[in-house]
């Protein structure tokens, strides 16, 4: 990863944190409201692959410990699986795919929600399932298949010139999709 | 190369993931927590203004689209207007209990109502910034004399307890929270002990260890009890009784409550400043 991808990365996470924290909380229905952390390694992964999707993820979800109230490394630890599993599962498939990044979304972010809870639970934060996983699961889910597409825009611009996704077309032409 | 690039891969993934448990362990330890905790107090130091910016940056545009001009002022004003009626209800009801500890301590002097304890009072940043906990953020902390383990009371009664304090900021986790547990009296005289437990966001909060056939009814007001080593100074309101019911063979009543505080309206609170007696 060149130093200019790093600094976009870097600027695209903060970028995304200030939208979480100051617009997506107040979207609030049934005490659930949209979870965009959660999208950066999935565009990440979908973009160059399960090994950036990972780094991005723990970095990203990194920055988000720092200002949430739960415990520090949770985010990070998620957010490494979820860049893994996604670049790894979606590897095979046509980025130029239209369902890839929508359905990349929904099903991440609701397995990352899912994951996040129970292994808070684990560490002994058992209020982290004590919550409505319905309206958790709509609210994420809708947000991330309507946010993706802007997400997924800005990390394709913070990793332009990292191409380590094999994909079944050059990176130019998959370039021109969003 | 294929098997190169797969191997760095899955190295590069199996350090971060080792990373991130170390991260963990140290936050839950209690001995290296204060090193996260650190970390934590100076990213939020760094992040508040920058949030803060950004708020007023985007509120007007909000406020344009909420359809009123001067919309921001009568926010403002309203919410003045709600700490100011929060209070006196809990003046009110406070009332009640102060009378019934009076009947019973007249003898006892220097009772730490909360009245004549310090607070301060603060503004909410910040509410529910995660999905999975109830908290909010303060615009006050260490430097303004908010730490860790104080109450946070506002409109009608308990809201939370402080949780994390930071230089300017502070976390507050409130009575819903799934973790927040309460020792509370009420009753006749408050001679009824129970704990309100929280039972998440959204959800009504349960008020447990309660005896079957203690006589309660509907609307009764649970008060913070400051018996020996309680987190919370006595006569706080904390909950008000919806419903309860005792099952058959049950140890325990089934108890239903309803936080006193109005949490809908928490855009100022007063902190505390209540340390409890060790």
């Amino acid at each position: 990863m060149t130093a200019r991808s790093i600094a976009r990365i870097a600027l695209v996470i903060f970028v995304v944190l200030m939208v979480q924290q100051t617009m997506m909380v107040a979207l609030r229905i049934e005490n659930a409201h949209p979870d965009l952390l959660w999208l950066l390694p999935i565009t990440a992964a979908l973009v160059d692959g399960p090994e950036t999707g990972a780094i991005v993820g723990f970095w990203a979800g990194l920055a988000f410990d720092l200002v949430l109230p739960t415990p520090f490394g949770l985010s990070a630890l998620v957010g490494c699986l979820l860049g893994y599993a996604t670049g790894s599962l979606t590897n095979a498939v046509d980025p130029r795919a239209a369902w890839l990044k929508p359905v990349a979304a929904l099903a991440g972010s609701v397995a990352a929600d899912m994951l996040f809870a129970v292994l808070g639970a684990i560490l002994g934060q058992g209020q982290m399932v004590q919550i409505n996983f319905l309206a958790l699961f709509l609210m994420v889910g809708i947000s991330s298949v309507v946010l993706v597409l802007p997400v997924s825009r800005l990390m394709r611009w913070a990793l332009a010139g990292e191409n380590h996704r094999r994909s079944l077309v050059s990176a130019q032409t998959d370039s021109r999709i969003w | 190369v294929a098997r190169s690039r797969r191997s760095r891969r899955t190295l590069t993934v199996i350090i971060l993931v080792v990373l991130s448990l170390s991260l963990i362990s140290l936050d839950l330890n209690g001995r290296t927590h204060s090193l996260t905790s650190g970390i934590k107090s100076v990213a939020n130091d760094v992040y508040s203004p920058l949030r803060q910016g950004v708020v007023d940056l985007i509120s007007p545009i909000g406020n344009f689209f909420a359809g009123a001009f001067d919309y921001g002022a009568v926010q403002s004003e309203n919410e003045q207007l709600q700490r100011a009626i929060g209070q006196l209800r809990a003046a009110q009801a406070e009332r009640g209990f102060d009378q019934n500890q009076l009947r019973q301590l007249t003898q006892l002097e220097n009772l730490p109502f909360l009245n004549s304890l310090p607070t301060v009072t603060a503004q909410t940043q910040d509410e529910y910034s995660s999905n999975f906990t109830a908290t909010i953020t303060l615009n006050k902390g260490r430097a303004d004399g908010v730490d860790v383990g104080f109450p946070v009371v506002g409109a009608g009664g308990l809201v939370g307890q402080v949780i994390a304090s930071y230089h300017h900021t502070s976390v507050v986790r409130l009575v819903t929270d799934g973790q927040s547990k309460v020792g509370v009296v009420f009753g006749q005289d408050n001679k009824y002990t129970a704990i309100v437990d929280g039972q998440g966001p959204g959800s009504d909060l349960t008020a447990d260890l309660v005896a079957p056939g203690t006589p309660l009814h509907k609307g009764e007001i649970m008060y913070t009890s400051g018996l020996q080593a309680a987190e919370f100074p006595p006569g706080i309101p904390v909950a008000t009784v919806s419903t309860f019911h005792t099952a058959a063979g049950a140890s325990q009543e089934s108890i239903s409550v309803e936080p006193s505080a109005n949490l809908g309206q928490l855009a100022y609170v007063d902190v505390v400043q209540w340390v409890p007696s060790t």
